[in-house]
Order: structure tokens, then sequence, then C-alpha cells
């Protein structure tokens, strides 16, 4: 038994594992030779309760399954090709099964972990074409395709890059990056903050000088007046830079927390559907809300607190070095107190703000789902559970920040405490100084000033570890946002737009929510310009899921969707979205104006158009009665129309682009019977001439279709017209039966 | 308010007709050909290529056992369910437990030595029933999901299942480690 592309050297390179000694030793007593086995690959869970290897070798004649060293008969097998009817993998809970049919009953062959999973879909994908006799070829993309070349981490996204090998993402340099665009502005914030610093350096002197020159020898009383002015010319000219640093970093902070908001909305509109399916909106609203918050706060942080705390230690550092360095050194004994604590801090309170930011996003996502859904709540008399709801998480967020701001407090007294001692030490220290003699009482009282000057900023440094912990926090959250890769990628050279004609085309496409689960199975089926394809089914059946990939909500994991004649990978989403147009069950308005509503995919649409759409959608006549008629303000969800009306209104939308593609999911089935017939007639107007794919589940509505394609288990199990399928006694005819008699039933 | 005597006529009436309830007396669970599980209930056709799955595996991982079987179509249709494993012959329950081990595969965490994070990856150092092991799992809100009053399950990057039955159960200490991650 050899490795198997040896063998098979015009065979691409398959699953192939090296096969151990053992396995092989098996094998060759099976009767099996090298050039047999064409690919093999070793399970990681074992099929029996022992601890051997599981193997699958797949020959040109079969399958079998082998235990490493267990000897005796395989484990499965082997099968005969000509006896496997189908062969899947079927996805258990954390592990998955490669299972073949055999005499109508699915049998298991590998039971392996998830991190298989991409392995044996590949070796079901090869075992398949082995079965139907065609030409081995390999999965498009290769079996790495989904993990990151480097390290082999699984990537969540088709085109994500890899968090590990792209390293940390450095949150405090990325948001003084924000700050880059504005660096003149960031300059004159510097060099003001330079004269503040050495404005503030005079008061304390002229103190000194005031005591040692004036009070002490009680001499040159005329001076007295002269200090006081120069304080006062002092502070104001601080008061001043204070206002106008104020006001700097106010517009800085403003601009960049707008600009921020700005690009997480817009990175909310480029991601994906799949995204919004892994995220609540909850949490998603309190990021763009809140959490850009403490980005305008950093800049006035690092322009008002930081920046301008750091220079004002320097400053006085150096001013009391310069006046007697003995006693400078007493003042930093508590120091290194201060920098033990702050680190402990740091590690001590980070984590107490997590808690924090996810009882606000809870609470966050617990008003948006009640307040949206509060007909609900009150039809269900469940304002008393809401309300207990509510407390709870009211209450953890209440623990929660009790406890980072017990933390916060305890920490900041405990600084007051020590800076306290550095005070005593400087009462005593600097007291014997003077009553030896060796320094002025005035240089002492200076030195109090200083001290005073220098122990604010300290405290405030070290306090700035609570607040950047907050900032890092939010800034995560933003930044993970904005570094999402969860997109449908654009060709960066989209294909030259083709003439709008309406032709839809599925070559082969297999896809599935979850890359290793398919929901609908190589599909493939066209349609040309101007036709009415109904698509049917039971629920579950991948009616939805064929057309969120028409209108690219999502990508295949295998094959082509093209629309007129092009992958709609390669069209720019504007070109895509410019045909598709989209009616679905539950009608979706916005809180604006009817004619906004209507207006909403096509801004350039004048009044002309709007009431054309209308008309076209059997709308206008009852918007037209209302009191504000197009300019009706329309409540939450369309709040203030009836149900059938509120549809109307989305097709009178959908239609107002004009586009070549009409895609009706359910588009009728949530109105009574007068509401449908009068959609209907809307309708049946509106998809001349334009390709119209609607799934409906009143097979009724369906009659007229051009064809009829039924779904079962995410494959098209029928083809046909009405009358070709009701003839085929199929699925659908068997469906049309049940409800003509449903109906019949109705109105008996 | 429903009363008892309510609750048993609640429960008399589901097995009337919308529960096919399966029990020693009408169920027979046995080992067939490909050591696939079969089960013949009142005396009909046995069915075979079943398999088990919990109904409400957090909170009653022991009962409401449903056995699942394949149908032609692709899809799959219950052959009933069991409320009461243990009210079964000892050899049928094996089997059963048997088909659950295999349809869940999970790790149970018993210690949390280390979490570190990571560019947005949780590594993880923990003891599981298979021994010490590290996983890596994305630090993010839907790969650590609540399981049962006081469970959590984590998703690693490859989907793989870890799973804490009971967060109070962990020592302090790795409590304080898994929280000041997973503190949702």
């Amino acid at each position: 038994m050899a490795h198997n592309g040896d063998v098979h050297a015009n065979v691409p390179a398959f699953v192939v594992n090296a096969i151990p000694g053992p396995v092989r030793e098996q094998a060759v007593a099976m009767g099996l030779k090298d050039e047999d086995c064409i690919f093999s690959a070793c399970s990681d869970i074992g099929l029996d309760d022992g601890d051997h290897d599981n193997w699958v070798l797949v020959t040109a004649a079969g399958v079998v399954t082998l235990a490493a060293g267990a000897g005796g008969p395989p484990l499965r097998g082997p099968f005969g090709m000509d006896q496997i009817r189908k062969i899947r993998l079927f996805q258990a809970v954390g592990s998955a099964f490669l299972q073949l049919e055999i005499d109508g009953t699915y049998v298991d062959v590998a039971h392996f972990s998830n991190a298989l999973r991409d392995t044996f879909s590949r070796l079901r994908s090869h075992v398949e074409q082995l079965v139907e006799g065609k030409p081995l070829v390999d999965a498009p993309g290769g079996a790495d395709s989904r993990r990151c070349s480097s390290c082999g981490l699984p990537l969540a996204g088709g085109d994500e890059s890899c968090p590990r090998c792209k390293g940390g993402s450095g949150i405090t340099a990325r948001s003084i990056g924000l700050m880059k665009p504005y660096w003149k502005f960031s300059l004159i914030v510097f060099l003001m903050l330079c004269l503040r610093v050495a404005l503030s350096m005079i008061p304390p002197y002229l103190v000194k000088v005031l005591v040692d020159r004036v009070l002490e020898p009680r001499s040159n009383v005329e001076w007295l007046l002269l200090f006081v002015l120069g304080l006062l010319a002092v502070a104001v000219m601080v008061m001043a830079i204070n206002v106008v640093v104020g006001w700097i970093s106010s517009a800085v902070g403003a601009r960049i927390g707008k600009e921020l908001r700005e690009k997480l909305h817009e990175k909310l509109l480029d991601l994906n559907v799949k995204y919004f399916d892994r995220h609540p909106a909850g949490g998603l609203m309190s990021r763009v809300l809140w959490d850009v918050e403490y980005f305008h706060a950093f800049v006035d942080q690092v322009a008002g607190g930081f920046l301008l705390n750091v220079m004002m230690v320097l400053g006085i550092g150096i001013m009391l070095f310069y006046m007697n360095w003995q006693l400078a050194l007493m003042v930093m004994v508590p120091i290194p107190l201060v920098i033990v604590g702050t680190t402990l801090f740091w590690k001590h309170v980070y984590p107490k703000y997590y808690p924090v930011w996810e009882t606000q996003s809870k609470m966050a996502q617990h008003l948006s789902g009640v307040l949206s859904g509060i007909r609900m709540v009150k039809v269900f008399g469940q304002e008393s559970r809401e309300r207990t709801r509510f407390g709870e998480t009211a209450a953890k967020m209440k623990s929660a920040r009790f406890a980072l701001q017990s933390s916060s407090i305890t920490f900041s007294h405990i600084m007051v405490f020590v800076f306290g001692l550095g005070g005593l030490i400087i009462w005593y220290y600097g007291g014997r100084l003077v009553l030896d003699s060796r320094i002025s009482l005035g240089t002492l009282m200076a030195f109090f000033s200083y001290v005073g000057m220098f122990y604010g900023p300290v405290h405030a440094l070290s306090m700035f570890s609570n607040w950047m912990t907050g900032f890092v926090s939010a800034g995560r959250r933003v930044f993970e946002v904005l570094d999402s890769d969860s997109m449908l990628h654009e060709s960066p050279r989209p294909a030259a737009a083709p003439d709008v004609q309406g032709a839809i085309e599925f070559r082969n496409v297999t896809f599935g929510y979850e890359p290793h689960t398919p929901v609908i199975h190589d599909v493939s089926f066209r349609i040309e310009p101007g036709q009415f394809v109904g698509l049917v089914g039971r629920s579950g059946s991948g009616k939805t899921t064929l057309v969120n990939l028409v209108c690219r909500f999502y990508d295949p994991q295998e094959g082509e969707v093209l629309v007129d004649g092009v992958n709609v990978r390669d069209l720019s989403r504007q070109e895509l979205r410019r045909r598709v147009a989209l009616v679905l069950q539950d009608p979706f308005l916005f809180r604006a104006s009817i004619r906004d509503n209507i207006a909403y995919g096509c801004t350039e649409a004048d009044p002309v158009a709007v009431i054309g759409a209308a008309k076209a959608a059997n709308a206008h006549g009852f918007i037209s009665k209302l009191p504000g008629a197009y300019d009706t303000k329309l409540g939450e969800m369309g709040a203030g129309l009836s149900g059938g009306e509120r549809q109307r209104v989305t097709i009178a939308r959908a239609i107002a682009r004009q586009p070549q593609i009409l895609v009706l999911d359910e588009a009728t089935s949530s109105v009574d019977t007068e509401a449908e017939f009068e959609i209907q007639k809307a309708l049946a107007r509106i998809s001349r001439n334009r390709t119209t794919i609607a799934i409906a589940h009143r097979l009724t509505t369906l009659k007229n279709a051009d064809r009829i394609l039924v779904m079962d288990s995410g494959s098209i199990i029928e083809r046909g017209t009405h009358r070709e399928l009701l003839a085929g006694h199929g699925v659908y005819a068997n469906m049309v039966n049940i409800q003509s008699q449903l109906a019949c039933i109705g109105t008996e | 308010m429903i009363m008892a005597d309510d609750v048993a006529m609640t429960d008399a009436g589901l097995c009337d007709g919308s529960i096919d309830w399966l029990t020693p007396e009408n169920a027979h669970v046995y080992e067939g050909a490909f050591s696939m599980l079969c089960c013949a209930v009142n005396g009909a056709e046995p069915v075979s290529g079943v398999f088990a799955i919990r109904l409400f595996p957090a909170s009653f991982p022991d009962s409401y056992i449903a056995l699942l079987t394949d149908t032609p179509g692709g899809g799959t249709t219950e052959v009933g369910i069991i409320q009461y494993l243990e009210e079964f012959p000892v050899e049928e329950q094996a089997l059963v437990r048997s088909s659950l081990a295999r349809h869940y595969h999970e790790q149970v965490i018993s210690r949390v030595h280390k979490v570190e994070c990571r560019n947005g990856l949780l590594f993880f150092d923990v003891d599981t029933q298979r021994g010490r092991e590290q996983f890596v799992m994305r630090w993010e809100y839907d790969r650590a999901q609540e399981y049962g009053a006081n469970g959590k399950l984590l998703l690693d990057v490859e989907e793989n299942r870890f799973l804490i039955t009971d967060l109070a159960a962990l020592p302090a200490v790795d409590k304080r480690r898994f929280t000041r991650h997973i503190y949702w």
C-alpha cells in the first residue's frame, strides 16, 4: 500500500494522510494492493469505544474503515461503490459523521471533530464523484481556503484576515492616529500648554520672594501690591489659555466623535447579513451611541488632562530640584507607592469595566426588544415579567457599577493618604532645614506650593489609568466593528455592466449558513428575462435561501449565481441592487412619510414617479384618502396602516426603482383575502415584462407562472408549469390537492 | 392557575395523541447491523438507523430523549420520546446513552488553569474529562452561550464545544480567571 498521491500521480492531491504501518498491514490482509488506494483520511474520534485511530480508505471499488492496530475485521465495510446510494456528512452536536446510504439506511463510516470537517467534506465530495462515475476534481479553493495560510486558524468570513497573525490593534496608538488630520490644532494646544506650565511656575516663586523679601523682614512694603497684581495677571493668562485649549479640544473631540460615528454607521451598512445574525442590534447601538463618547473624552484627556499633567510633573519636578534637591528627593518618596498602586489598580479594575458595558448593552437590547414589541407585551399581559427582567438587568448594572466605583473611590482615597504622607515628610524635613537656617521660610512655603501642584497632577495621572481602562474597553469594541472583515467583498475590478435584461442563472450552487451544513445542494436552473417563476416547497426547503443568494446577502460556498450572464460577485453592489428589488412577507416601513418610504430606494423619484408606483401597487387609492396623503408620517414599523396597506406601500417602494428583477418572498401570506386580491392585481401588473421570482405557499397565486420550481431539502425536485406539474402527479400535485381539499372544507 | 389535577389531565391529553411516548412496555431498543441503533415500537416493524437527541440538554439531560431516524427524502422523523430513561432495562439505557454520547461531542471543563486574551482571541488552558487541554476561541459574544441555570458553553475556533455545567462549582480562582473575560 503506497501513499495515495504516489500511485495516482494524475489524481489531484486529495485528502491524504500518510497511512501508518498497522493500517497498511490490515489493508494488505484484506487483499488490497498498493495501487488500489486512491485516498484516505484519519478521523479523530473512534467509531467504537477503543483508543485506535480510525482510517477511511477509498479505493476505486469501495470504502472501508479500519481501526489502526486493532486487528480483526474492518470497523465498517468494505462497501462497494455499487452498494453506496448516497454519501453525506451528518452534523451532530460538536462533531460530525461521514455516512453512506446502504440498503436505504445511513451507516456511519467515520466520526470526527469539527476540526476535520474540511477534510471529510472534501472526502465526501470525492467519493460522490467516484460513485457517480465522474472524473475526480478537487473542490475549488482547496482544503485550506477557510483557514489562515500561515497559522491554520479557521477564519470566520471567506476573506477575513487572521486575527492571530494580524497582531495587536494598538488602541491608544490608533486613537491618537485619529487626531492626525488635526495636527495643526494639536500643535497649537501643545504650545499653549507649554506656556501654561511655564506660567504655573511663577506664582510659588513670587510667594517665596514675597515672604523672604517683604513679609518676613517687613520691608519693601510697596512691592506687595505689585506681587498681587503679578499673581492676578498670571491667573488671568492661565484662565485664558485653559479656555482656548478647552475650545480647541472640544471642537476636535466632537469632530472625531462625529467622524467615528459616521465610519461605524458606514461599516455597519457594509457588513454582510451574517454579521447581524450573530450580533444583537442593541449591542451595536450601544457601541455607536455610547462607546464613541469615550473618543471625545479621549481628546479632552489627551489635551487637557494627560498632556498637561505630564508637563506639569516634569516642569515642577525640575523646579523642585532646582530649589533644593534634598527636599525634592523627600517629595519623591510616595511616588514608588503610587506606581505600585496604579499597576495593581489597573489589573484589579480593568476587568470590572466589562460587566458595566455588558449590562449597559443588555439594557439597550432589552429596551429595544420591549419597545419594538410593545403590542405583544401588552396583548400577552407580560408587563410584570418585563418589569422583572428589566429590574434584573438594572440590578446587575447596579452591582457592576458599584464594584467598579467602590474600587475607584478606595484607590483614590488611598492615593490622597499617600500624598498626605509626602506632605508630612516635607513638614518634618523642611521644618528642620528652616530651623537650622539652611533654607528660608519663603523657600519652604514655595516648596509647599510646588508640592501641591506636583502631587495634584501625579494623582490625576494615577487616576488616569482608571479612565484609560474604560477608554481601552470602549475602543476595543469600536475597533472590533471597524476591523470586522465580515463583508461580501466587491471585486476590485467589477465587470462591465451588462445590458439590463433580468436573466438569472444558478450553476451548481451549494450554500449553507454554516459552511459544512448546506441548506441548498448543487442547485442549477436558469430564468429567462421577463419570466415569472414560482418557488414552492415546505418550510425550510431552501426557498428563501435561494432568493437571499440572488440578492447577494450571502455568497455560495460552491457554484455561481449569475445575473444577466455575470457572476454576482463580479457585479458592483450598486449595479446588482439597481437590478433587483425585494418584497418580504413582513412589510418593513421606516418612520417617515409615505412618500419617503416609496422613494426610499430611488431618491431621484419625483412626485409623479411616486404616485405612479403607488398606482401600480394598488396603493394610491387608500393613500390619497389619508388626511396627509403622501405626506402622511408613518409611525414605528408603518403604524397607522393596515397589514395589506403596508404591504402595498412596500411593493410601491420596490417598483419605484424600476428593477428588472422582482423577488416576492411570501408577499401576500400575512394579509387577508381582500387585501391579497388587491396585492395580486398589483403584482400581475408589475410583473409584466419583468423577471419575477415569487415564493408562495398559496399555490393558486402561481397558477399562471411561466415555470414553477419545487424545492425539498435544499434541492429542486420538480420543475415545470402548473399544468405539467399537476399532470406529473408528484409533490406539487399533492400540495395542490391538499390545498384544494382545505379550500373545500372552508366552503362546506 | 394550573392545579395538580389539571397537570395530570394535561399529560393524559398529550399522551392521547400529540406525543409518542416510548416506554419499556411499548418500545424495545437494540443494536442492529453496522452497530446501528434499532427501535421496535408496539411490536411494529423495527426502525433502524435510529439516533438519540436530548430535548432539554441543559435542564433535563437524562430525560425527554427523542429517538429519530432518517426519512427517504433526506429529512428526519421522530420515532418517539423517552421521558424517563432510567425506567428502561440497563442494556437499553446503555445503548441510548452511547447514542447520545456519539451525538453530543462535548468536553466538560472541570478546572480553568489559564485564560489569556490576545488579538481578540482567548487562549484557554483547562482540565476536561480527557485531561489537560488547550483551545482557542474568539472573544465574541456568541462564542460563549448560557447553558442551563448557571452553565456556559464555549465554542472554539473549530466550533468544538467546551462545557462548564455549573460556573459556581468551579474553584473560586478558576471562576475569577474565567469571568474576567467571559463576563456575560
